[in-house]
């Protein structure tokens, strides 16, 4: 009798445990805005984040099955040692040899950012990772595939679980999830903000950079984002194959006409090529082209009516500057690497 | 405490008088619900996927492999001018399959309902939330990725007319921006004499897509597949395509 009355005690107990386990909430997490940031724009309230969504995102963004033939990831193309973008590539490689048609951005500071892409065209953060998934020249899977494959892995259920109370796994959550990841990519401890900060200072040139830098590229590469976000023509003059006139594709407004995002200035360092495809391999290319090369045309940024003067002696200060922007603990963060590496390991580096 | 039989008897009369006071209620007034059945048709012909071929106003032969469109925000009125709306309610209507189009909606508490609302489309502020659940899924294939927003309304087909790649015509419509916006509301009234109704029959006349409010001509335009001018002129067209067919009392 004793020993029956003490088994089911335990019984109890065990199952009250299990129970405690299995609504156990996820641990909240905390976004922390950089002193004298703005306000992020992203709505935490619709996808409050967590430890395990934000582990459940980062195992989605290195998870390469979320392609069709299971050999590129998120990762492939947004390097983390590259602030994100491809390392050296003008564009990206994607599904079966094909390339993407632009060269892929930085991820960082997406809480800030209110629409995505060179033009614009995708209107919130959870929305962006459909169209990876779904394009033929990137991911080239269904979405319909991709719960399939997710759930067949029990680790996922229980991930799922753990970030959303339930092993449902949809759309909504998969999308979540990333932007969980990726909304923790924030970037602000680079030399710059160090300065800002009163914590370090800049030598001769790149305090000279600086100065340059208020006058002729602040009012559109506006920090501390080191964009202002909006769309603009600096002067970059059509690809004939390629054929993108930027945001026109989205608005049809003939004024928008070449207009593309102007980028974050942020880790520029690292993340050669620039321009919207790519074909600026070097910051003094860039350079080169605001004083010598731009096509100013009719919806050209009127900032560049004359292009933009720039001395040998500017440049090389500019580039002291801009290499300031560069943060080593966000592009080192063990945090935002595959879970077990501290950085992205290199067989990741596949192309 | 009151003895086990009588808490029982207590339960049980509740009981009944909760089921006679509800049959009561739904004898005198409206029943508290309404099915509502879309009956998609080309012109006098019943809409049959792949296999029937169809003639616009302008003479052009098409086939048709996909009809699909999203109900959203549905309003009823009844004959005491009393209303329902039902927020939050999205609705893919699909032709390929036949479940989607029957809605049987929750009306209790009007009247006789004398008239239903629905907007064709999917408002503003779902476009721009990020990712929907149910059929408002981006799975669902009604979203556009590259350029963020619903397709409210897709009619895919091959024509004889039609320049594009292997004669095909796609109209996908969508947009909710200013100047872009493709959402349109839809008003039916419904006809009754005296008894509740108990159902409706939507009569969806795919034919208006290409001749309405604007002449839309395959050999001319054959792919629609953002939000625009083509978009919006499709959406006035198909805005005329419900009529209510059947009453059943
Ligand atoms: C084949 C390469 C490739 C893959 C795979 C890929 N991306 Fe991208 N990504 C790009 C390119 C290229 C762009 C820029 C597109 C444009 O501007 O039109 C981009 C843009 C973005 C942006 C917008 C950034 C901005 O500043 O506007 C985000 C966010 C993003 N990708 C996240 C993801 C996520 C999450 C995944 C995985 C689901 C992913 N990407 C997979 C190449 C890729
Ligand atoms: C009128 C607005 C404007 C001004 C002023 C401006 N830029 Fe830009 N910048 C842009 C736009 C727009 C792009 C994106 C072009 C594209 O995507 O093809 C860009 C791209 C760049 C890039 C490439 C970044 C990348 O990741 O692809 C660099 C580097 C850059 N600018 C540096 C500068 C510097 C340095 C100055 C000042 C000397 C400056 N810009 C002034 C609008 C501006």
């Amino acid at each position: 009798m004793k020993a029956i009355k003490a088994i089911s005690l335990l019984l109890c107990l065990t199952l009250i445990g299990a129970g405690f386990i299995a609504v156990s909430k996820p641990k909240k997490l905390k976004f922390v805005v950089p002193k004298g940031w703005p306000k992020p724009l992203y709505d935490f309230k619709s996808n409050p984040l967590t430890q395990e969504g934000f582990e459940l995102g980062r195992k989605l963004f290195y998870d390469e099955r979320l392609s069709k033939d299971s050999t590129i990831s998120c990762a492939s193309c947004h390097q983390q040692f590259a602030a994100f973008t491809t390392y050296d590539h003008n564009l990206s490689h994607g599904f079966n040899n094909s390339l993407t048609t632009r060269n892929a951005p930085s991820l960082q500071n997406l809480a800030w950012q209110g629409d995505f892409m060179a033009d614009g065209g995708i209107n919130h953060l959870d929305l962006q990772p459909l169209a990876p998934m779904t394009a033929p020249n990137e991911m080239g899977e269904s979405i319909e595939s991709i719960i399939i494959k997710l759930k067949r892995d029990s680790s996922y259920r229980t991930m799922f679980k753990a970030a959303f109370g339930d092993g449902t796994i949809n759309t909504q959550r998969i999308t979540k999830a990333l932007s969980q990841f990726m909304l923790m990519l924030v970037s602000s401890n680079s030399k710059y903000d160090k300065v800002m900060r009163g914590e370090d200072s800049f030598n001769l040139p790149q305090r000279l950079g600086y100065e340059i830098f208020q006058k002729k590229c602040n009012s559109c590469h506006t920090g501390p984002m080191f964009t202002d976000y909006s769309f603009r023509n600096n002067g970059i003059p059509l690809d004939k194959v390629l054929n993108d006139y930027g945001r026109m594709k989205i608005t049809h407004d003939k004024n928008d006409s070449l207009k593309f995002r102007v980028p974050s200035l942020r880790n520029v360092a690292v993340t050669a090529p620039y321009g919207h495809d790519g074909r600026f391999f070097s910051l003094s290319n860039v350079m080169e082209h605001y004083r010598n090369k731009m096509t100013v045309g009719p919806t050209t940024d009127t900032l560049f009516k004359n292009r933009l003067p720039l001395s040998n002696f500017e440049i090389g200060q500019l580039t002291a500057f801009l290499y300031t922007l560069t943060d080593t603990s966000f592009l080192n963060n063990p945090l935002f690497a595959p879970l077990g590496y501290y950085t992205t390991p290199s067989f990741m580096h596949n192309h | 405490m009151l003895p086990r039989s009588k808490r029982f008897s207590i339960v049980l009369l509740v009981i009944v008088i909760m089921t006679v006071t509800a049959a009561w209620k739904n004898r005198e007034g409206q029943s508290s619900s309404l099915a509502v059945t879309f009956h998609h048709k080309v012109g006098g012909k019943d809409l049959v996927l792949f296999d029937e071929t169809y003639t616009n106003a302008f003479n052009e032969p098409f086939s048709i492999n996909k009809f699909r469109y999203y109900i959203s925000n549905v309003e009823f009125v009844d004959k005491d001018g009393k209303k329902k709306i039902l927020k939050d309610f999205y609705h893919l209507v699909d032709e390929a399959d036949s479940a989607s189009k029957r809605i049987i909606f929750n009306t209790s508490g009007l009247q006789q309902v004398v008239s239903i609302e629905f907007l064709l489309g999917v408002d503003s502020i779902k476009n721009t939330s990020g990712v929907q659940t149910g059929d408002l899924d981006p799975m669902k294939g009604m979203f556009w990725t590259w350029n963020s927003g619903y397709v409210y309304a897709k009619l895919e087909g091959q024509s004889d007319s039609s320049h594009a790649p292997l004669k095909y015509f796609n109209f996908d419509v969508g947009g909710y921006k200013p100047k872009e916006n493709a959402v349109r509301k839809i008003k039916l009234n419904i006809n009754i004499q005296s008894l509740p109704t108990r159902g409706i029959v939507i009569d969806v006349d795919v034919s208006k897509w290409f001749n309405a409010v604007h002449p839309i001509h395959i050999n001319q335009t054959p792919i629609c597949h953002q939000p625009g001018d083509l978009a919006m002129q499709l959406a006035d067209n198909y805005a005329t395509m419900f009529s209510i067919g059947e009453v059943k009392q």
